[in-house]
């Protein structure tokens, strides 16, 4: 079916009208449904604690690494929780993102502690159906058949005691939280934007590598490169100009030779932009850093004083400046790195 | 009347659907599918922080000719068989050779070519998100 009448706003067939409603009622069931739930482990350390807990940044006791957690296994589950909730040394509440639950702070402590090997934490649950579905999906294959031999037997009075104390501690807030019914995320900041879990991302989950193809696993994961590097707020995430400067990179200046230096050109042309914005200094010298003159000259810029005509709109369409800011080079949004020179003061009051 | 509702529908769509299917590719990855598909492998990912942690611009941007444009260079195997292109260094010699397919043809099936994270591409991603919406 065309709905191409969306925009043109032209009356719909009737079936049309029908299916639209149909969806809507299928979204928002759905999401209804969703938002209710509680997630597990996994999915909270997905969204969130992965930022650290991946590669150990801070100090963070790193998913799946044993001696990280042995220690703090032995202070109790209760005080890991205290710290997860509430903040501890490097470790911001809730790992800094407020809008997870309580329970699904539990559930993402649990999934690390499993993961490093602490199987008396894979949680048998009330009854044997949801627990074979709850742990089928959260737990690896491994676990799924030790937790299965011990809920089967009978399970040693440690974990009894553990969970007990987790779980009658929790019950009365639960269901005064539940009843609260409203959407977590109504204190989020930045909905729009990424959170830092979703920044850097290895290959097999950035969302474009198809994670069924093998050699997607030999990838280099960008985290894991960009560690020591000068980092930025766009783009990569990675102040390439400055990891330059600061000898943090070597990349080659010919495709076979690591010694090879480029030919630098120190030479800033100042553009006066039109209203109240900064003018331009484009500078030479980082650009030669990297490039080649006949990579812009003439091509994209005739190499003479006001031959060529730049607008942001050019510039965001993938031209001129836009041929690699906002593709390779760091993004539009940063204003300031290019509009830098402050206009003359005098200048201002006359206009 | 009615254009209120799709607009509420649209709405609806782009604030609950887009961040399930939100792309976290790193910026500047070019995805390449300008025969990989209908050739029936996948497409190729060339990740750009990658090889700029290597390589200037300059290499492959002056010396090697890839013109700066995403699909703009009609890159094929026989060429980098040749040692043009990607050829150039993934000869065994700097890089890995062509042996190793799967490394480079390692994106998503059916996804369109284009610069990743780039201005543009959100730009043509928000009016595909519409299209999509059009067409159910």
């Amino acid at each position: 079916m065309k709905v191409t009448s969306l925009f043109s706003g032209k009356p719909m067939h009737y079936s049309a009208r029908s299916t639209l409603a149909a969806i809507i009622l299928a979204i928002s069931s759905f999401f209804v449904c969703s938002a209710a739930d509680i997630r597990s482990g996994k999915q909270v350390y997905d969204s969130t604690c992965l930022a650290c807990h991946a590669a150990g940044i801070l100090q963070a006791p790193k998913l799946g690494t044993r001696q990280d957690w042995v220690e703090r296994e032995k202070q109790g589950f209760e005080v890991l929780l205290s710290h997860a909730l509430k903040g501890y040394k490097n470790m911001p509440a809730k790992g800094g993102n407020p809008a997870i639950k309580d329970e699904e702070i539990e559930n993402a402590i649990i999934y690390m502690l499993v993961s490093a090997g602490f199987d008396q934490y894979a949680k048998p649950s009330v009854t044997s159906d949801a627990e074979k579905t709850t742990t089928s999906k959260t737990v690896p294959d491994k676990q799924v058949t030790t937790a299965k031999t011990t809920t089967s037997k009978t399970v040693p009075d440690k974990q009894v005691t553990t969970a007990k104390t987790t779980t009658s501690k929790k019950v009365p807030v639960k269901p005064a939280k539940a009843a609260k019914k409203t959407s977590s995320n109504v204190n989020q900041f930045n909905r729009l934007m990424q959170p830092p879990a979703k920044w850097n991302l290895a290959p097999t989950s950035d969302g474009i590598h198809d994670p069924e193809n093998a050699g997607t696993h030999l990838l280099q994961e960008p985290r894991q490169a960009f560690e020591a590097l000068t980092r930025s707020k766009s783009g990569n995430r990675v102040d390439w100009v400055k990891a330059l400067e600061n000898s943090e990179i070597f990349p080659r200046y010919e495709r076979l030779s690591d010694t090879a230096k480029p030919v630098v050109m120190d030479l800033n042309i100042v553009r006066e932009v039109k209203g109240s914005m900064p003018d331009v200094v484009y500078p030479h010298k980082q650009h030669t850093e990297w490039l080649d003159c006949s990579n812009c000259h003439p091509a994209i810029f005739i190499p003479q004083k006001g031959a060529n005509q730049i607008s942001m709109a050019a510039i965001l369409l993938g031209q001129k400046c836009g041929v690699c800011h906002g593709k390779v080079a760091f993004p539009i949004s940063e204003c300031r790195k290019c509009h830098s020179k402050q206009k003359d003061a005098t200048a201002e009051v006359k206009n | 009347m009615l254009n209120r509702h799709i607009n509420i529908l649209i709405i609806f769509c782009v604030l609950f659907f887009s961040p399930s299917v939100t792309v976290n590719a790193e910026y500047g990855d070019v995805l390449i599918n300008n025969y990989s598909d209908a050739a029936g492998m996948r497409p190729v990912v060339f990740p750009h922080w990658f090889h700029r942690i290597r390589f200037r611009c300059k290499v492959c941007h002056a010396d090697l000719g890839f013109k700066m444009e995403a699909g703009g260079n009609q890159i094929n195997m026989l060429k980098i068989i040749d040692g043009e292109y990607c050829g150039a260094c993934h000869n065994g010699e700097v890089a890995w050779s062509v042996e190793s397919c799967d490394v480079c043809h390692s994106g998503k099936s059916g996804e369109p070519t284009q610069v990743h994270q780039s201005t543009s591409s959100k730009l043509t991603a928000t009016t595909r998100k519409k299209d999509a919406g059009n067409q159910e």
